[in-house]
């Protein structure tokens, strides 16, 4: 609370910084990198080993609309999705150190998160700092978007069920925040804002793969949103022009 | 010895002690409030008469833009403009048009004194004033922007809300510090400065209501300015005056000492806000007995028994103020207590009224414009107070708390109640500030359409909030089974308030043609009115009641305070 | 008989009583404006200049414009003492608790949705802590996982089960900041004060089936809606109340319960942090 007054400063600044990044973005390529003669890459799989808890059908009973549109295909819990063979998404890798110099235009095309079966989509996600976030709505239902970041600025929004798209655009790199609905409690996403594009977040297949990275030793850390699922850190050497495998595996803990 | 030097225009106009200028200023500050105010509920009713649709006219807002991208009304943003609607009807535009304008100008002057007891801190009490309006507004320019937590800023939502509530916090400081002056000023004025034989009871009825609502707010206001410090603290310095342990918002707990009460600052608040609403409504009685009785031409009936009712219904209201809080878990017997007091203060309050209409019985009633409105405000006022009764009885306000009803009931008191009777005031006493009499057709093209329009809107309330739709809705209710069948009726509020704002443009144009362009009258008291203020006069002396109208066997139909004759 | 006030459907014990009240109350105060407005109108008739050009100084004499207020504040008294505050009593504050019968339940007021915490077949609330609040794993209330006597606790969100003709004991609290439930039907409402437990009570008498028969509407339920501003969403904050036969309602405890046990105390690791 006694942030707020330095808030403003940093929502004046960040209007500024929006207007360097219309700049800067007109200019931009689509590329996640810019011009990097030697590169490698890192790929691999991220697994669940042993039995995982089964995900269950949640009771959308606090909304009629939600009930309708989940009556013949009922919407199921996601804190951790295993799939065939144990792979595990939903998992958030990225590079901690060091982080290549270089320049990383902001992608001009916005990060999309939709309020679709009463359920976020993509429930993991990264967006670039200076890169804009829309928020869009196709369920066409009262929603409520509540981030709520460390670095960045608090917001809770209603979203009517006439309001189709909000824009959010991030001025601060952060790690993995979570976003809420208000209206609909059980809905969850997790977002980090990153200053870089060097990270991945694993799908159903569990597979993810990082590209343009100059070589060198890299620590790379693999996260997941239960709390008590520690992320899991490797080194990794990259060669350039070649593509190195790591994987990482996630198990209960043994600790109770 | 140096000669006095005529005061230039800054200290004239702009930084004047004389309280016919701060008068005037406070009246054109809170009448330019007044609109603003009236703007910001016009868009509340586009958003509830077609939700979602843009305001027409605003469609070139950005999309980015956060409270109406494309002229649609974001849900927050409806929030922030009913906070900021009620906020400034209240504090900034009825209260300083009533005290400050009204009163400022008018008690002097109708108890023959030369000027307010404190001239400079009359002074002071605008510029805090403005000061605070100015601290108010400033909220839109916010990027959060403005408070939205309603006018009645109750914790814990007020505390958790955004930067807003802050700047509300401090305008209230300063518009109360103001009020206080101001209250001072009244209160030491009517008992020190009334003119050589100005007894009491022969002060006219409008300055017994200044002079009670002066002390009402001059007793009620400390406690609300305490809270409001109270809440900053909460809200800046991490107390918890207000919050109890064990809070969590969206499921993150709230870091906080703890051991609050939220029911603290109701109590706080209402213990001023109830008083507050005899203050929206005391002076407008006492306007409104001035034009009825200069109008019917015969004296204010039972004219001691409503001085005692003003002074009863001051006191008495300072004991009601749980009534706002029934529903927040008290026992049988506190209900009870304020459910006691609740109808008692409705004592006084029909005293006045039946007075009221009791002085119309034997008179000659002439339908001048100022009538017309001072008329109007009887049966307005007197539906506003029935609907009271209801709300009253803790049995029935549990159905009718927080509706429509509450909305229709205190607008009823206020809108065609309380600001009818300053149209009236306007009116009646344009001549004593211009020398010009306002035109009539004009008058009558923005009566009438006004009348209906207000209970357009207002009597629709009443129905929704039977059907118990729930007030301060961004959507009006539609999300809910219940309101569907009145769900129609938010476009009939919206279609009579938009009505209702066009035929404004009426009385603006006859202010700005009449000032511009109406020869002056030849007669300084062209109402053919007894009381001081038309006196062109001073050092006056009194020698009579305050409305000795048609006196049996004078020639004239009025013998005004000061003449020492009947005529 | 007070149809015309166009109040919401009865179905509660108390909610005739409620009608009739408020219906008594607007034909005294429709009744006293009518008063009221009848003489203010033949006043301005008789006595308009054109028709009365010299005004009476004495006007009324005596005391009789008075009488009407006495009236008025007898009635107004009449309706207090006689009906209001007995009402308070009998329905909301010293409501005799049937024992045997009372369904203990919390709600739980949050920006901008109703939880429901229900005791279970022990008939104890398990320990709540703001602390224990996972709302992605549909632990809105915030049971202690480790309390014995939550096991058989019951969840709901936005969603509050009772029998007919039960007496339900409705105890009302809110998570964040002030909410009110208001139950239109019911006839019940009452704020959410945060730090407190107010207890509500009420007897609901019409199932949801009836309900969904004389609406005509098939998707028509009681709502449960928010009767004090609470943020944006507050307009949002629609819960349902659902009302079963009494055997339908301890299937459906029976059935929460048995879905609760069957889930894995292995998997309890996820909600730790």
């Amino acid at each position: 609370m006694n942030n707020k007054i330095m808030r403003s400063v940093f929502t004046l600044s960040f209007c500024a910084l929006g207007a360097v990044w219309v700049l800067v973005g007109c200019g931009a390529s689509d590329t996640k990198s810019g011009n990097v003669v030697e590169a490698g890459s890192i790929t691999g799989k991220v697994v669940w080993e042993g039995n995982a808890p089964a995900m269950r059908a949640r009771s959308v009973d606090a909304d009629p609309a939600c009930v309708k549109m989940h009556a013949n295909d009922p919407l199921m819990t996601e804190h951790l999705l295993v799939g065939d063979d144990g792979a595990f998404a939903n998992i958030f890798i990225q590079v901690v150190s060091p982080i290549p110099k270089g320049d990383y235009p902001v992608p001009t095309e916005p990060v999309i998160l939709s309020q679709q079966g009463c359920q976020y989509t993509p429930h993991v996600f990264v967006v670039r700092k200076g890169q804009e976030l829309a928020i869009q709505n196709p369920d066409a239902i009262l929603h409520n978007i509540h981030f709520m970041p460390k670095k960045n600025i608090e917001f809770n929004k209603a979203m009517s069920k006439d309001k189709k798209e909000i824009s959010f655009t991030p001025d601060k790199a952060e790690s993995m925040f979570t976003i809420k609905c208000d209206v609909h409690s059980w809905m969850q996403a997790f977002c980090a804002v990153l200053d870089h594009p060097f990270y991945a977040v694993t799908g159903k297949d569990g597979k993810f793969s990082i590209d343009n990275l100059p070589p060198g030793e890299y620590e790379i850390e693999a996260w997941h949103e239960i709390p008590r699922l520690e992320s899991r850190r490797a080194k990794v050497v990259v060669k350039d022009g070649e593509d190195t495998e790591l994987n990482f595996s996630f198990s209960k803990p043994t600790r109770k | 010895m140096a000669s006095e030097k005529k005061p230039g225009f800054i200290r004239r106009y702009i930084f004047s002690t004389d309280h016919k200028v701060i008068g005037i200023q406070y009246g054109i500050t809170a009448a330019a409030f007044l609109l603003i105010g009236f703007t910001l509920v016009l868009l509340m009713r586009w958003q509830l008469a077609y939700p979602g649709a843009g305001v027409p006219g605003l469609g070139w807002i950005s999309e980015k833009n956060a409270f109406m991208p494309e002229g649609q009304v974001q849900d927050d943003f409806y929030n922030s403009l009913g906070a900021m609607h009620g906020t400034i009807m209240v504090f900034l535009a009825i209260v300083p048009l009533l005290l400050g304008g009204f009163g400022n100008y008018f008690v002097p002057l109708q108890i023959g004194a030369k000027e307010m007891a404190f001239p400079h801190l009359n002074m002071l009490s605008f510029w805090l004033y403005l000061a605070g309006g100015l601290v108010m507004l400033s909220t839109f320019l916010l990027p959060t922007g403005p408070p939205n937590s309603g006018w009645t800023s109750y914790p814990p939502l007020s505390i958790i809300a955004d930067q807003g509530q802050t700047f509300w916090l401090i305008g209230m400081a300063l518009i109360i510090n103001s009020s206080l002056m101001g209250n001072l000023n009244i209160i030491a004025t009517v008992m020190q400065l009334r003119a050589p034989g100005m007894s009491f009871f022969r002060m006219p009825f409008f300055v017994w209501t200044q002079f009670v609502a002066a002390f009402l707010l001059l007793l009620a206001f400390p406690p609300l300015e305490a809270a409001a410090i109270l809440q900053l603290s909460d809200r800046l310095l991490e107390t918890s005056f207000f919050l109890p342990s064990g809070l969590a918002v969206s499921g993150v707990p709230i870091e906080v000492s703890g051991g609050g009460s939220a029911l603290l600052w109701q109590h706080l608040f209402w213990f001023l806000a109830h008083p507050e609403v005899y203050v929206l409504v005391l002076p407008a009685m006492g306007i409104v007995a001035e034009i009825i009785t200069n109008n019917t031409r015969r004296p204010l009936w039972g004219y001691k028994g409503m001085a005692f009712a003003a002074c009863f219904l001051g006191f008495f209201s300072c004991m009601i103020w749980a009534h706002h809080m029934y529903l927040t878990g008290m026992g049988t017997t506190i209900n009870a207590i304020f459910e006691i007091t609740t109808l008692t203060v409705s004592i006084p309050s029909l005293v006045i009224m039946t007075s009221l209409v009791a002085t119309l019985w034997g008179g000659s009633i002439r339908f001048t414009v100022p009538m017309l409105f001072a008329l109007a405000y009887l049966p307005m006022f007197g539906i506003g107070g029935f609907t009271g009764l209801p709300l009253a009885l803790a049995t029935s306000d549990v159905h009718l708390h927080d509706t429509y009803y509450v909305l229709g009931h205190f607008h009823y008191l206020i809108a065609p109640g309380t600001i009818f009777a300053i149209f009236a005031g306007i009116y009646h006493w344009f001549p004593k500030l211009t020398g010009k009499k306002m035109n009539d057709v004009l008058g009558h093209l923005h009566f009438w359409p006004s009348l209906i329009f207000m209970n357009g809107i207002f009597f629709s309330m009443l129905i929704t909030g039977l059907a118990d739709v729930s007030r301060r809705l961004a959507d009006g209710g539609e999300m809910y089974a219940h309101a569907q069948d009145v769900l129609f009726l938010n476009k009939v509020m919206s279609h009579s308030a938009f009505g209702l704002a066009f035929v404004q443009s009426f009385f603006i144009i006859n202010l700005v043609w009449t000032l511009a362009k109406s020869e002056k009258l030849e007669s300084a008291n062209p109402w053919d009115a007894t009381t001081l203020e038309w006196s062109t006069e001073s050092g006056l002396t009194v020698h009579r009641s305050p409305y000795e109208y048609s006196v049996p066997g004078a020639t004239a139909d009025f013998t005004p305070q000061y003449e020492a004759e009947v005529n | 008989m007070w149809d015309w006030l166009g109040l919401p459907e009865q179905a509660s014990a108390h909610a005739a009583r409620m009608d009739q009240f408020i219906g008594l109350v607007h034909v005294i105060i429709i009744s006293g404006f009518m008063f009221w407005f009848t003489w203010f109108l033949i006043a301005l008739a008789k006595h308009r200049k054109v028709k009365n050009p010299e005004a009476d100084y004495t006007g009324i004499k005596g005391k009789w414009p008075y009488l009407p207020v006495c009236v008025m504040v007898f009635f107004d008294f009449a309706l207090l003492f006689g009906l209001s505050i007995p009402f308070w009593h009998d329905e909301i504050n010293a409501v005799p608790l049937d024992d045997a019968n009372v369904v203990d339940v919390r709600v739980v007021g949050k920006r901008f949705d109703w939880m429901v915490h229900y005791p279970g077949p022990d008939g104890v609330y398990g320990r709540t802590d703001i602390s224990f609040i996972n709302s992605a794993m549909d632990r809105h209330v915030g049971l202690d996982p480790d309390d014995p006597a939550g096991k058989d606790d019951i969840e709901t969100l936005g969603v509050l089960y009772l029998p007919v003709n039960r007496q339900a004991l409705v105890r009302l609290g809110t998570q964040d900041v002030i909410h009110s439930m208001n139950l239109p039907e019911f006839r019940v409402k009452h704020d959410a004060i945060p730090g407190m437990r107010i207890p509500v009570y009420f007897t609901p008498t019409v199932t949801t089936e009836e309900f969904k028969i004389r609406m005509g509407d098939e998707e028509r339920d009681f709502e449960i809606a928010c009767a004090q501003l609470c943020g944006n969403s507050h307009y949002g904050m629609r819960g349902r109340i659902i009302i079963l036969s009494d055997e339908e309602f301890q299937a459906w405890i029976a059935a929460e319960v048995e879905k609760k046990a069957s889930y894995d105390e292995e998997d309890d690791w996820l909600f730790d942090d």
